[in-house]
């Protein structure tokens, strides 16, 4: 898997984090792992064809979710990941994803993501079509939020 | 059919002619695609200056918002106006529920027909007597709210009465006193909070005691910090709890004599700041239905363009329907163009930001003009 094309995903989810959120990330250790991804609490799963193709999937904790959320809401209190703080999690997703596709467009990677669909309970497996993934952890005051990436470029 | 430089291609517009890979004559994109993000960014990286959009049919939906709006919007003003004059002149001994509900009637059918439109439409207007349209758009939004909590027709019926009448209080108050654009003297400001004792004491003997409640109560705050009691959480009437969220909803986003409205998502800032003060969960049907940027609201998208909200989305607050008014030049579109962020299609579309209430005020007037015939969007 390119740098090219998992960094404007990286780049994307710690700008937007950043700004939405006012939380600042740090980027951990990289690893590769062997699908299926097992996710966390709270898990948000995109599809992505065109030149790129594979998944993307973010995981983290409800209690991160929520404080993510929070900020979403304008610091509303919500002590249960209701209808407001799941749709203010895919927005989240959907901003993430935004901001990485016209990266990914200004490297000359033309892609088209699925809307996020939001997962819950960490039962959740997901089989992902490229077999090796890449496990991007952001650290978080509020805990982690990881990044499972299982990407490839489309053969020629 | 309108030529188009690539610079000023809009999500939502619609192909006119198939878009040519230049010196291949591969089609990239064929003719009645409707634009998406990814498609327009498609379109910038080959060297092509000009593509061919047309103008949009108009949906069934907008063939039947130019039909209604107008009819609203009259509906609307006739509702002001009948409240007016019933509540000016109300006298307690001849006073009968029978007169208001006639006007809840009216606005519960108007809510039915087309809530959005409704809210779109009482947003434009600002009237010289604010006592009276503050009253029917609270019990417009209260009704709405109502109907999310899943109140049948009888209840929606009391809670609009309820909203209807909540300042009636304000009678009693001297008219130089509430239409004053200084700042009120402490003797001043001590009449004005008694308005919801007044109010109660008004429809005493008339009105059930729910509706009494309610204009005694809409002060009161969940955290007790409201007046005129200080009463606390389930001590305040329920139909009090949602016509004080309503009622501060409307107050900021109309024009007062001391100040300027705030934009609508301003007002749903102000409220989540101040949370404490309302039932959570009222606040949160409150959100959903109100939505995080509410209709009215000027926004500019990820990709630059602005438009207005002018339709939320069931429950999808940060996912609205767009009238979308400039292109990313910031220039005026030849006719708006409706995007619906709940469309899957337009996921990678996001809301950048909202535009300051100064510039709600310049955008808003640009638009009435441009598009005098569909003012609302």
């Amino acid at each position: 898997m390119k740098a090219e094309f998992i960094n404007p995903f990286i780049g994307a989810a710690y700008d937007i984090i950043k700004r939405v959120t006012e939380i600042e990330a740090t980027k951990g250790e990289l690893s590769l792992a062997n699908s299926p991804v097992r996710g966390d609490e709270v898990n948000v799963v995109i599809g992505v064809t065109g030149d790129l193709k594979g998944q993307i999937i973010f995981c983290l904790s409800e209690a991160t979710a929520l404080v993510f959320a929070s900020r979403m809401l304008m610091n509303l209190t919500t002590e249960t990941f209701n209808e407001l703080a799941k749709s203010a999690i895919c927005e989240m997703a959907n901003m993430i994803l935004g901001r990485a596709v016209t990266s990914l467009s200004e490297r000359g990677y033309f892609c088209t993501l699925t809307p996020p669909a939001l997962l819950l309970g960490k039962n959740v497996v997901v089989s992902t079509q490229v077999l090796k993934f890449l496990v991007i952890p952001l650290e978080t005051k509020y805990g982690p939020i990881t990044i499972n990436a299982a990407l490839q470029e489309k053969q020629a | 059919m309108q030529t188009i430089r690539v610079g000023q291609l809009v999500p939502g517009m619609i192909l006119a002619q198939d878009v040519l890979i230049p010196r291949t004559g591969v089609t990239l994109l064929p003719m009645n695609t409707v634009l998406t993000m990814e498609m327009i960014r498609r379109i910038n990286s080959f060297s092509i200056d000009e593509v061919y959009i047309k103008v949009p049919e108009r949906s069934d939906k907008e063939k039947n918002e130019e039909i209604l709006a107008p009819v609203m919007a009259e509906t609307h003003e006739k509702s002001v106006a009948a409240v007016e004059r019933v509540i000016t002149n109300f006298r307690k001994d001849s006073f009968t529920q029978e007169a208001i509900d006639g006007l809840v009637g009216d606005l519960l059918e108007q809510v039915e027909m087309d809530a959005d439109l409704l809210l779109n439409l009482t947003h434009m207007k600002s009237y010289d007597n604010y006592l009276f349209s503050h009253a029917v758009n609270v019990s417009i939004i209260s009704i709405l709210i109502g109907e999310q909590l899943g109140y049948e027709k009888e209840e929606l019926n009391q809670l609009g009465v309820a909203a209807l009448l909540h300042d009636i209080g304000m009678l009693k108050i001297s008219v130089e006193t509430w239409r004053k654009t200084g700042t009120l003297t402490p003797t001043e400001y001590q009449e004005v909070r008694k308005h919801p004792e007044y109010g109660a004491e008004l429809l005493a003997g008339n009105m059930s005691s729910e509706i009494q409640a309610v204009a005694a109560q809409h002060h009161e705050r969940y955290d007790g910090s409201g007046y005129p009691r200080g009463l606390k959480g389930s001590q305040i009437n329920y139909k009090a709890r949602i016509v004080a969220l309503a009622d501060v909803y409307e107050a900021c986003i109309s024009d007062r004599p001391y100040r300027e409205r705030l934009t609508p998502q301003e007002a749903i800032k102000l409220i989540v700041a101040n949370q404490e003060g309302f039932d959570p969960q009222i606040l949160k049907v409150f959100l959903l239905t109100m939505a995080i940027y509410p209709i009215g609201t000027f926004v500019r998208l990820n990709t630059g363009e602005i438009g207005k909200v002018i339709r939320v989305s069931k429950n999808q607050p940060f996912r609205p329907i767009l009238s979308l008014y400039f292109d990313r030049q910031g220039e005026l579109l030849g006719q708006p163009i409706r995007l619906d962020l709940s469309e899957d299609v337009n996921h990678l579309l996001y809301i950048e930001e909202t535009l300051s209430a100064s510039e709600h005020k310049k955008l808003s007037e640009r638009v009435a003009t441009a598009f005098s015939n569909r003012p609302w969007g």
